[in-house]
């Protein structure tokens, strides 16, 4: 055989490894699961989002209700409000590979944008504590309003929102120095928050209304939606809202700030987030102890799953890799 | 039926304080009717007939303020308790309502019946679920009878003897 020959055979072995490397590649799908806190049964449901099955359960603290997915780290943050601890999840592995305990109830969680800091909401103690995800160790806290319960992080202004819910206000901190800049009236029994670009979404549970707080002239719109809306975010111009009564979600177009549609879930829908992947939101079932799968380009339920009882999970509950 | 009684007799706390703890209670109870899922439908879903199936109820009054429609029962121990209804779904057989007042011992009660078919044509499934608070909000220790055991005991009580009286009622039928 000539240089020229081995060469050429050489060649086209690379190609066809290369060609076999990319479609063994191409075949393993992103990493793509949401994690379901089941307050009823002290337990977290793994459910992948690309074949919508329950992967397994993780067995976590007493009363597991809010959740901070921190994808730099490969971890997820679990409130449990019962036997006041974290449970760190390790994303990889899917085990808890730390409890950290605290001397009161935590209630919302959320990382800020790199993911070195945790935020959580201390419900009895009117506090937001801040964790190192380096050392693990509460780093600060400070004073809120009365019964802290959702918290979001704004990257644009480096800031932290509360919805105080007895209090009917949202406040507005900085994430470094812990100062606080705005604090504003919003409706009655404020609970879910979420923050993106410059605007804050709140629901006001008991006015059936949720408010959209613009951070850059503090103007705030109030829309009308479903009974008992718990939380509500932010997603390419529209915001949808889970209405806890109702059985149902509300969307928001923000252009015009009027609701759209409503869209039937299972019972008692708390919590929402947005799978990017398939793009869908995924809904979470206190009543009937499942997640509500929902198609956004037809914007109807397409599936249900069972996760386990009590189904919560307040706060961003999807992780992507 | 006296312990019922009791619980829902007994009651220092009032509903009107609206605030609560972090952790909602759950109760859910099913049972199984010896009737179709249409006619079992149509006495749960009639809000003003709970004093014909519940033990507790001695005697219920519907009342329209505006737009909502209220029931105020009378229960067998002379107290009144007031619920709001709050919607009913024809396709699912399911219908939902609140309690806005009475001398309870949890609070922020919501709560949901559903009727769904059973193994056979004459048999359906009655599933009653509520959603509550302890009476106490502020951080432990919890006063004696203001706890999550007290309220779910009081609420396993409703749910348990009404479902029993439902079944009652409409197999007799």
């Amino acid at each position: 055989m000539s240089i020229r020959n081995k060469l050429f055979l050489l060649l086209l072995m690379s190609m066809l490894i290369i060609s076999l490397t990319f479609t063994f590649l191409s075949r393993i799908e992103p990493v793509n699961r949401a994690y379901i806190t089941n307050q009823g049964e002290n337990t977290v449901s793994v459910v992948d989002l690309n074949t919508l099955s329950v992967e397994q359960k993780i067995a976590v603290g007493s009363s597991p209700l809010g959740i901070a997915i921190v994808p730099s780290k490969n971890l997820a943050v679990i409130g449990n409000v019962d036997s006041k601890n974290l449970s760190i999840i390790n994303l990889d592995k899917n085990e808890v590979t730390r409890t950290i305990p605290l001397d009161s109830a935590p209630l919302g969680i959320v990382a800020n944008a790199s993911g070195d800091k945790v935020f959580i909401t201390s419900w009895f103690k009117n506090q937001v504590l801040a964790l190192s995800t380096h050392d693990f160790s509460i780093i600060h806290s400070f004073s809120v309003g009365i019964t802290p319960s959702g918290i979001a992080f704004n990257e644009k202004y480096n800031a932290i929102v509360v919805a105080n819910r007895d209090a009917d206000t949202v406040e507005i901190y900085d994430a470094d120095n812990y100062k606080l800049r705005k604090k504003v009236k919003v409706g009655s029994h404020p609970y879910g928050i979420s923050t993106n670009s410059s605007f804050i979404l709140v629901a006001n549970v008991y006015d059936d209304t949720i408010s959209i707080i613009n951070m850059e002239n503090w103007v705030q719109k109030v829309i009308k939606v479903g009974f008992y809306p718990y939380n509500a975010i932010v997603h390419k111009e529209k915001a949808y809202v889970t209405n806890a009564q109702g059985d149902n979600i509300s969307i928001i177009d923000l252009k015009t700030f009027q609701e759209i549609k409503k869209i039937n879930t299972g019972e008692t829908p708390e919590n929402i987030s947005i799978d990017k992947i398939n793009n869908r939101l995924i809904v979470t079932n206190w009543g009937s102890d499942s997640v509500t799968i929902i198609d956004l380009k037809i914007q109807e339920p397409i599936a249900q799953i069972k996760t386990g009882l009590q189904s919560r999970a307040f706060g961003q509950f999807i992780y992507t890799k | 039926m006296k312990k019922l009684i009791l619980f829902v007799s007994a009651l220092i706390f009032s509903l009107s304080v609206l605030a609560h703890g972090p952790t909602p209670q759950k109760v859910q109870e099913s049972i199984t009717v010896n009737v179709s899922p249409e006619k079992a439908w149509e006495l749960v879903k009639d809000f003003g007939s709970i004093s014909k199936w519940h033990p507790a109820a001695k005697e219920t009054k519907i009342e329209k303020r505006g737009d909502d429609t209220y029931r105020v029962i009378t229960l067998e121990s002379g107290d009144k308790l007031e619920e709001k209804f709050r919607s009913i779904d024809e396709k699912f057989k399911k219908i939902k309502w609140e309690i806005t007042k009475g001398n309870v011992p949890f609070t922020d009660f919501n709560s949901y019946m559903i009727v769904s078919k059973g193994a056979s044509a004459n048999e359906s499934v009655i599933q009653w679920t509520a959603r509550f608070y302890r009476v106490y909000k502020l951080n432990p220790p919890i006063p004696e009878g203001q706890d999550d055991a007290t309220a779910k005991e009081a609420v396993q009580g409703i749910v348990d003897a009404g479902l029993k009286g439902l079944k009652k009622v409409l197999e007799a039928k």
